[in-house]
């Protein structure tokens, strides 16, 4: 019982330490806050226009900034925040190069936008000082889409493609809302009805996210570090990842029970590829990875043109679970940090240790480090627990 | 001893102590004014789970081991920081004379608990290289004028990191 309990706490502590490092990769809740003063401005300005069309715009955030599964790009101290820039008045008669540049026009014309603009292939980017990007998207209504989709210019600028942000960000949403089904272990259930059930284990746990948008985020990142020393270019893009993931979280948590968090992280991320679909075409077979929400999406075009990126997909879906395996099962701090930086990189890995550490120091310090059966070191206050004080000591001796 | 000081406890009352702190989950033996207790300790969940040994005879200084797993071989060759011997480790777990420890304190509630903490800073040791536990060490002041061969005058420094 002592190990499983063990077992349980390790899997819970491991799972806090993996949501503290992405709450450090995360747009934080100030440049959130930031970002969305300054759309709406956006918004405003570009609803401000004397042209019609223009102004019954509106602005609303699509991708991770929408779905809560933002990663900082390693390297970058900034967040693309990717904006749609829906304008309900103009159809498919419009060529999407001149919708794009009658937006930026538009953007031009304030004295305010028209110093931190950038032109994207396919939006406008505003460059903000406080270490956020806007990146906005012109999009019309999809007529032939009866989920309210929208339709926004390729990569070419020559054809406008079918995408629907607003249903995709609802259909995550709902399979985020979905709470996996715990096996609670038989030590903890009696535990909870003992006097010490008040003791937490260490570190305390942070502010619960949601699982699948911490499991986007650990795969996002995982991918990042993978791809950082090999041809980027390969890596499987955030919405493929994004999509297998939500796929997944919905079969595990409606087919599968519990021990832990960690447990769902590590089912999740192994049935990511059972989700790929393929079909038959004239002379091949076709990677299918569609998008629900609307007609004619196919996230994994682009792996029938350049096979390599279906292969760089497979390849590092089994690097990702053998660092994870390998995380699971590392002993000690040292090798859990060692394995942390080569799946996430240095400086996360190295934050989150810091803090671990940084809360042991100032708990001996304030004389409120406790060590507890079955726990050991805990720096939650907790009097009436069996949890014995750790009183104030000097390590001495020679080096 | 202080006129004032509380009563030291024996090896016996120490030996209990340890036996019904479910904290110090372990096993010993006791002769006489004689303890061992063997423990073990892992200062997280994340940690590992080390071996360790307390000995104590009445009224002495405490004496805690780390029996396994070898803590030189972890640390690869470089010397232990906060030791009194290398091998078998002998923790340095408080400053002598300073009041931290006297016999009238349980070793479950002091040797215990700071033998985890111990480890806890080794691990991050084992990391950065960097002691961050704080603490002293003896430091030998050799004396500028060889010829006088002097011994050296024995001082205290804080501690900092690999040597």
């Amino acid at each position: 019982m002592y190990i499983e309990r063990q077992t349980a706490l390790r899997k819970a502590q491991l799972f806090g330490l993996l949501e503290r490092l992405c709450e450090r990769l995360e747009l934080s809740p100030t440049q959130a806050d930031r970002a969305k003063t300054s759309y709406e401005a956006v918004g405003q300005w570009l609803a401000g226009a004397e042209a019609e069309w223009l102004a019954s715009s509106s602005i609303y955030l699509q991708g991770s900034t929408a779905l809560g599964t933002t990663v900082k790009p390693i390297g970058q101290n900034e967040h693309d925040v990717d904006l749609v820039n829906h304008i309900p008045g103009l159809g498919q008669w419009l060529p999407p190069a001149l919708c794009k540049q009658m937006v930026g026009d538009r953007l031009k014309a304030s004295q305010r936008y028209s110093v931190i603009l950038e032109e994207k292939p396919r939006c406008w980017r505003l460059n903000y000082a406080s270490e956020i990007h806007l990146d906005i998207t012109p999009s019309i209504p999809n007529p032939s889409c009866s989920n309210g989709g929208e339709l926004v210019p390729d990569k070419t600028l020559r054809c406008w493609k079918a995408t629907n942000p607003k249903g995709y960000r609802d259909a995550f949403k709902q399979r985020a809302a979905l709470i996996p089904q715990m096996r609670m272990l038989k030590s903890f259930a009696e535990d909870r009805a003992r006097a010490d059930a008040d003791i937490e284990p260490f570190p305390k746990p942070p502010r619960f996210k949601g699982l699948l948008c911490r499991i986007v985020q650990i795969a996002k990142r995982h991918r990042d570090t993978y791809f950082l020393s090999r041809d980027a270019s390969l890596a499987p893009i955030s919405v493929i990842l994004t999509t297998l993931a939500a796929w997944s979280y919905e079969y595990c948590v409606r087919s599968m029970v519990f021990d832990s968090e960690l447990d769902v992280l590590c089912e999740v991320l192994r049935h990511m590829p059972d989700f790929i679909g393929q079909q038959a075409v004239a002379g091949g077979v076709e990677w299918t990875i569609w998008n629900e929400t609307t007609e004619g999406e196919n996230f994994a075009e682009r792996w029938n043109t350049e096979p390599a990126k279906a292969q760089a997909f497979f390849d590092w879906h089994v690097a990702a679970m053998q660092d994870l395996e390998r995380l699971t099962a590392a002993e000690g701090l040292d090798r859990l940090s060692k394995s942390l930086t080569k799946s996430f990189g240095q400086a996360p890995a190295d934050e989150v240790m810091q803090d671990m550490f940084a809360n042991v120091a100032a708990a001996r310090s304030y004389r409120t480090l406790g060590f507890a059966p079955g726990i050991g070191l805990t720096t939650t206050v907790a009097p009436a627990a069996r949890a014995t004080s750790v009183r104030s000591n000097t390590f001495f001796g020679a080096h | 001893m202080r006129f004032d000081s509380p009563r030291p406890l024996t090896a016996a009352q120490q030996y209990l102590a340890l036996r019904t702190n479910p904290a110090c989950q372990g096993e010993g033996q006791l002769r006489g004014n004689m303890l061992t207790w063997r423990f073990p300790v892992t200062p997280t969940a994340l940690s590992r789970q080390y071996d360790a040994r307390l000995e104590y005879r009445h009224e002495m200084s405490p004496k805690v081991y780390v029996d396994a797993p070898d803590l030189v071989v972890l640390a690869d060759g470089c010397r232990l920081p906060h030791v009194y011997e290398q091998s078998p480790p002998r923790l340095c777990l408080y400053l002598p004379g300073s009041g931290e420890w006297g016999a009238w304190m349980r070793l479950d509630q002091t040797m215990v608990p700071w033998t985890a903490l111990w480890l806890f800073y080794f691990e991050a040791w084992l990391l950065s290289g960097e002691w961050s536990g704080g603490g002293l060490e003896p430091t030998v002041r050799e004396n500028s004028d060889r010829q006088q061969q002097t011994a050296g005058r024995t001082s205290l420094r804080p501690s900092t990191g690999r040597p």
